[in-house]
């Protein structure tokens, strides 16, 4: 489903994040990206989901080439694409549901049906009963399930994970790690950035880790 | 398709709510935009004015058809039923004999009328036609002079001449102004649009994060653009309502002392459209412009 061949990113100024990586992951596959702070798991993920180009090499998702996608079919690639991160992102002048029923407004969905899909995506990460709370009212676990749950609403066949559990305490990121999990057994492919092994032990699964810019398999 | 229009509904009420939410931004906006808005149509509905009441005037243009001395009775006949057409206001009918006295009871004139053997005058008809424009006395002209019977024409233009040129200058302004003030309307609309886009940064930017297009990011702000440039137009209406409230009492009056029953004319509804279609127009592309430019500037501070 993704594949690295020699992908070297350089940010101006010299600083190079990533240096000749290849790796592939296959579809449904859970994979953690573990590394010191500064490795380039940001980075990696950043050029799977276009938001970043590589200086040189090839990213594919799903066949297709990332690094060449021109402007405007960027949105088409990132809709397939669910991203959580570690600061969760949200939109404080609306209420939870508004926050969820976003990526269905921009994919166009009609509006009850995306109400329906909204209203089933809290119930899973169980938010249902703050659906017309401010996001700024929820604890920091809440507001990361409420960035899942946006992330997983338009039911993309990839999730990428940039530190989702970076800021919370370790009962909040037990269940965080489980809802990942969880998902992973309905076949989403699962890339999530994290230097918490805890939760890499607890759910098992391949482990890559980032070195000076290199990638190594760790041997579960 | 059903994609496309509810994206448009949905774009539409955002903005709707937007401008609902700031209602005192929104009101003064439009205020700058009408008061710019009401100068160059101010001006175009008093030249509208002006023009009626130049056609108003007694002072019209006059042709003078002269007769041939030797014209019969019939071309006589013929040429009184012309002039009975519409395109004529008003024509009178100067026989040679009325004219030659008319001549020398003018001032230091009789004493050369007196010399005269015979009359050398031919009979006449001054007539006033219906237009004003210069062209068209021209053609009336011309087309009277192919009578039989008929020896020359005179247009007495001069006076209409100098108004329609004194109206061009004002209807060329009209539309210098209207030119200069549709351009302040874009900037103003793009300077509104542009605090929205800064303002709505972090919405943006996570729109583009999860599949969001140029146009559906674009879309909402080039509503509100085009509304704000509505309400600039209603509110130009508002003003210029207000001016021809305070405007027509002094009007009339002044009417009234030149034994006039003349009234100040509003907008026709058509005009009326145009404004308001142009005034949204405006307010699109300024906000065109200014949300293209302020979102590469969002997504290059990213």
């Amino acid at each position: 489903m993704i594949s690295f061949s020699q992908v070297t990113k350089r940010y101006p100024g010299g600083h190079e994040a990533l240096s000749g990586v290849n790796l592939a992951i296959e579809q449904g596959e859970l994979v953690f990206l573990t590394g010191h702070s500064g490795a380039g798991k940001s980075t990696l993920l950043k050029l799977i989901a276009a938001i970043e180009r590589p200086t040189s090499g090839m990213v594919s998702v799903s066949g297709q080439n990332v690094g060449r996608l021109s402007h405007r079919a960027v949105p088409y690639l990132r809709r397939n694409i669910g991203l959580v991160f570690q600061d969760h992102k949200l939109l404080f002048d609306r209420s939870v549901i508004e926050n969820v029923l976003l990526p269905l407004d921009i994919a166009g969905l009609e509006r009850r049906e995306a109400l329906k899909r909204a209203r089933a995506v809290i119930d899973k990460v169980g938010l249902l009963k703050r659906e017309k709370a401010n996001p700024v009212s929820l604890s920091g676990g809440e507001q990361q399930r409420l960035c899942i749950a946006r992330a997983l609403v338009s039911r993309p066949a990839l999730l990428l994970a940039d530190e989702p559990t970076g800021n919370l305490d370790a009962g909040y990121a037990a269940d965080i790690m489980a809802m990942f999990r969880d998902f992973h057994q309905v076949g989403t492919t699962l890339l999530i950035a994290t230097h918490d092994d805890r939760a890499i032990s607890a759910l098992g699964g391949r482990t890559l880790r980032l070195d000076h810019g290199k990638v190594e398999e760790v041997a579960a | 398709m059903i994609g496309w229009l509810r994206h448009q509904k949905h774009a539409l009420s955002a903005a709707l709510r937007r401008l609902r939410a700031q209602a005192l931004t929104t009101m003064l906006t439009a205020l700058a935009m009408g008061v710019a808005i009401s100068l160059p149509s101010g001006l175009y509905l008093v030249l509208g004015n002006l023009d009626r009441l130049a056609g108003g005037l007694p002072a019209q243009p006059e042709i003078s058809v002269f007769l041939d001395v030797g014209a019969s009775v019939a071309q006589h006949q013929a040429i009184a039923a012309r002039l009975r057409q519409p395109d004529i206001v008003k024509a009178r009918f100067v026989p040679r004999d009325e004219a030659l006295a008319t001549l020398s009871a003018a001032q230091d004139l009789a004493d050369i009328t007196a010399g005269l053997t015979e009359n050398p005058l031919p009979d006449a008809w001054v007539i006033r036609p219906h237009t004003a424009s210069r062209d068209e006395l021209a053609r009336v002209a011309t087309d009277l002079g192919k009578l039989p019977g008929v020896a020359e024409t005179h247009v007495d233009s001069q006076w209409a001449d100098r108004l329609q040129a004194a109206l061009a200058i004002g209807h060329t302004g009209v539309w210098l102004l209207a030119g200069l003030f549709a351009i302040a309307l874009v900037a103003i609309s793009g300077n509104a649009i542009r605090a929205q886009v800064l303002a709505r940064r972090d919405e943006i930017l996570v729109s583009r994060l999860i599949g969001a297009t140029d146009r559906y990011v674009r879309r909402p702000f080039l509503y509100l653009g085009a509304l704000q440039g509505l309400l600039g137009g209603l509110a130009a209406g508002g003003v210029l309502a207000v001016a021809g409230a305070i405007l027509r009492a002094p009007v009339e009056r002044l009417a009234s002392l030149y034994g006039s029953a003349y009234h100040l004319l509003p907008p026709s509804a058509i005009e009326i459209a145009a404004v308001l279609g142009l005034t949204t127009l405006f307010g699109w592309l300024g906000a065109w412009f200014s949300v293209t430019r302020a979102l590469h500037q969002v997504e290059a501070a990213r």
